[in-house]
């Protein structure tokens, strides 16, 4: 659950919230791009250190560990194997440990690109991001429906589990096979409950004219500002000069020679 | 006693304090109708009976059990809790196999299994459907298939939480026939619900719950015609309450529950007035 | 000005060997508040559904008869052009409610149907204010009371500005105190908007002495179809599944005993003014 967190329904009120949420799909996609055509560590503390700045000026860094600590035993996992990996072809702690380091680092940047957009981007204004974007609607009321739902289904969970408690059912105890099996009586009127309220909700729909106009408008609408421009440009600009550093092989990793010892290039 | 409550507080994960210091006792085979609004307690102090929430400050004895100590599975044979969406809690293919199951999960033998099903379901009026899905047998058939699945392994508590919800007037008698029949049997029998008038027809014990305390505690007859009370737990006055109320100056007492007592008492002063 | 008709009306559901509905035959005026009420399986919802198009588009059977609703057949009609002439409010408020906020969950259904922005700002406006809902724009459904959740669910209806509102147990899953304050705002909207209403409801003393006329729907038959005086006077309601109010019990007793009781009460307000009549009387 930590690692979903961090779609909260109030929008928040600091410069990083009020940005044109398309503004920062861009980022995030350009900032996950960056580090993936990179391996350079200077480049990917770089990143790291943005990626800090914009959380940490969006006040979402309490909300941004919890979702960073679930994927916590993952960066580890790439360590420890990157490390192995890497010692066994070149039995150098140091070199070792500084691929190791590259890689999870990495993995992190990865991880936080997007928790960017999530984590100062409510689920409205996703919604409205697809829309603008001219996602088919279908998708994007999915998505809304996902997202409404969730809390719904989580309730009805727990219903049902107190329900089938009360006839003695013991969910935690027993042999692995017997906890398999004693899933059956919480899935099944899990499952009908699901079959049943789509139903409620397909009637409900049709009689709200789901789908009654090819050309479906809506009641908001996302307008950039001068702001959003403005720092749309100075994401591009920092994009095109990570790029170009690939491109032209500038990377600091290949021209500073220390670096080169210990790290990938 | 059958239950006792003691300066139960109880605090939900959400910071909800859903139950304030309640302290409570109910006999064996008493009638109670815990009312209140949505959100007053109700369903979470019905869940502190057979262990499904536990107490976080204060403590609940069950059959002289000590809630805190013993499982869910084990309160739950000595107390049966029929939920409001009951009928949403089947799984199997047959309704034998589901009145079956909790008495499988409780250890008994499948003889006494076999037995206590076919006495359940005679008891029902739902023999007929012992090899059918329970999923197609009508709104009123599930509705005692759930009462059916709880009276299976005979608890000595009952609570029945809105058991009256979304039904038809025949429906409903069925059902207060079912919880009189309950009593008699000298189960203690406990009835969270909003129906004011259901309630008044059945005469119980009743207990009032605002914001996780408790209100009220006593006699249908009092509590349920005094204005401050109800109001204070934000319920419904029953209505040949409400209207004898609005005409105590012409000499009507309004602790009228029952149209009979209305007759009397409407003949009473009209005739009374004409003399 | 009849605004709905239903002729010869069978429907049997797809898959099943018994009639829902059998040669249902009424009419409903402009301006009625009509309320429907019969046992549990009777037949209501069904008929309900047979009026704006959901049977037999959404629900399929055996289908015969003929219904009007505002001039168009909802059998033949599309379903978005029937909802823009008779509105349905569900009993679950929670399976009726989409979106993430309540201003996004009543544009809703103007979104769908592709309406001008402009136009879905003012009438989202109007239906909120409509339903005392303003304040509550922002709030997920999630958060909102089942109370406050039918008022949006109701007020997503009305944006489409439809002439009948048709309800299905809109008061199931609330308590009473909840139930009659949201009955209260109907009777209001009601009466503001001109609205034909059908109402489909248990909680009968909730709404006798509000409503027109009662239609008594019982094993797919119309066996009762007047005003709701007559019928708790001169039938036995329980035998139809519908509980009478308390107040109308006693009154009907009363008229047995009392020569000089002139009618069956449906309130307690119509009771104490009886009363009072026949005390000032003396």
């Amino acid at each position: 659950m930590s690692l979903f967190e961090g779609l909260r329904f109030r929008p928040g009120t600091t410069f990083i919230h009020r940005l044109d949420p398309r503004v920062k799909l861009a980022t995030s996609t350009m900032v996950l791009i960056t580090a993936v055509i990179h391996i350079d560590i200077v480049i990917i503390l770089f990143l790291l250190m943005l990626e800090s700045l914009v959380i940490l000026s969006a006040k979402v860094q309490n909300l941004w560990i919890k979702t960073i600590r679930g994927a916590l035993p993952l960066v580890a996992i790439v360590f420890a194997i990157t490390f192995f990996s890497q010692y066994s072809r070149e039995p150098v702690i140091s070199t070792g440990l500084g691929y190791a380091l590259t890689y999870s680092l990495r993995l992190l940047v990865f991880l936080s690109s997007f928790s960017l957009f999530f984590l100062t981007t409510t689920p409205d204004e996703i919604a409205l991001t697809l829309q603008q974007l001219r996602v088919p609607y279908e998708y994007t009321f999915a998505f809304v429906s996902a997202i409404r739902f969730t809390p719904v289904m989580a309730e009805e969970l727990q219903i049902v589990l107190d329900a089938q408690r009360a006839r003695g059912l013991e969910v935690d105890k027993g042999p692995f096979t017997k906890r398999i099996r004693n899933l059956i009586p919480v899935l099944v009127p899990l499952l009908v409950n699901v079959i049943r309220r789509s139903y409620e909700l397909a009637e409900a729909m049709e009689v709200k004219c789901f789908g009654a106009s090819r050309k479906r408008t809506s009641l908001k609408q996302l307008n950039m500002s001068r702001k959003d421009i403005f720092f749309l440009v100075v994401v591009l600009i920092l994009f095109s000069v990570g790029v170009s550093v690939k491109l032209l092989g500038l990377e600091p990793v290949k021209t500073l020679p220390l670096l080169g010892q210990f790290f990938p290039a | 006693m059958s239950a006792i409550f003691e300066s139960v507080h109880y605090i939900y994960p959400s910071k909800v304090h859903a139950l304030r210091g309640v302290s409570l006792e109910f006999r064996p085979g008493e009638l109670v109708a815990l009312m209140g609004e949505n959100g007053s307690g109700k369903t979470t102090l019905l869940k502190h009976i057979n262990g499904l929430l536990k107490p976080v400050k204060g403590r609940v004895i069950v059959e002289g059990i000590d809630t805190r100590t013993a499982s869910v599975a084990q309160l739950s044979q000595v107390a049966g809790l029929v939920f409001q969406n009951a009928e949403e809690m089947f799984f199997e293919s047959n309704v034998f196999d589901e009145v079956a199951f909790a008495l499988r999960n409780f250890g008994y033998s499948e003889e006494v299994v076999r037995k206590r099903v076919e006495w359940a379901l005679k008891f029902f009026e739902l023999d007929t459907y012992s090899s059918q899905s329970p999923f197609l047998l009508s709104g009123g058939e599930k509705k005692r298939l759930a009462m059916a699945i709880i009276l299976a392994w005979s608890p000595r508590i009952i609570c029945l939480d809105e058991p009256t919800i979304g039904q038809d007037s025949l429906q409903k008698e069925k059902m207060k026939h079912m919880i009189k029949m309950l009593n008699t049997q000298g189960r203690t029998v406990l009835l969270a619900t909003h129906d004011v008038e259901f309630v008044a027809e059945l005469r119980p014990r009743v207990i009032l719950l605002s914001k996780g305390e408790v209100v009220a505690d006593g006699k249908c007859e009092e509590i349920l015609t005094d204005e401050t009370l109800v109001k204070k737990a934000s319920i419904l006055m029953p209505q040949l309450v409400y209207a004898f109320k609005r005409l105590e100056d012409l000499g009507f007492d309004s602790r009228v529950l029952d149209v009979d007592e209305g007759v009397r008492q409407v003949l009473k002063v009209l005739r009374h007035e004409s003399v | 000005m009849t605004i709905i008709q239903v002729r010869d009306l069978s429907f049997t559901y797809a898959g099943s060997s018994k009639p829902a509905l059998k040669n249902v035959n009424i009419s409903v005026e402009r301006g009625e508040f009509v309320l429907v009420v019969g046992p549990s399986g009777g037949g209501k919802s069904t008929l309900l559904r047979c009026l704006n198009g959901l049977i037999p588009q959404f629900y399929e059977g055996e289908y015969s008869g003929k219904v009007f609703v505002d001039g168009l057949e909802p059998d033949k009609t599309p379903t978005y052009m029937m909802s823009q002439v008779i509105g349905m409010v569900f009993q679950n408020p929670q399976n009726q409610l989409f979106a993430l906020s309540v201003e996004a969950d009543i544009a809703f259904p103007l979104e769908n149907l592709g309406l001008a922005r402009d136009e879905i700002i003012q009438r989202v406006e109007e239906a909120m204010e409509l339903l005392n809902i303003s304040h509550l724009r922002d709030r997920s459904p999630f958060e909102l009371s089942g109370g406050q959740q039918q008022r949006v669910a109701i007020a997503s209806v009305l944006a489409m500005k439809p002439k009948i509102l048709a309800m299905d147990e809109p008061t199931s899953f609330l308590d009473p105190l909840t139930a009659a304050q949201l009955l209260s705002i109907i009777d209001d909207v009601r009466k503001r908007l001109q609205l034909t209403v059908l109402l489909v409801e248990h909680r009968v003393e909730l709404a006798a002495a509000k409503a027109d006329r009662i239609m008594v729907v019982s094993d797919g038959c119309v066996v009762f179809d007047g005003s709701p005086r007559d019928f708790f006077e001169f039938y036995d309601s329980h035998l139809y599944g519908v509980s009478a109010p308390k107040v109308t019990s006693l009154t009907k007793r009363l008229k047995t005993h009392l020569e000089k009781w002139n009618r069956v009460c449906l309130s307690a307000e119509e009771f104490e003014a009886e009363v009072r009549s026949l005390v000032s009387h003396l």
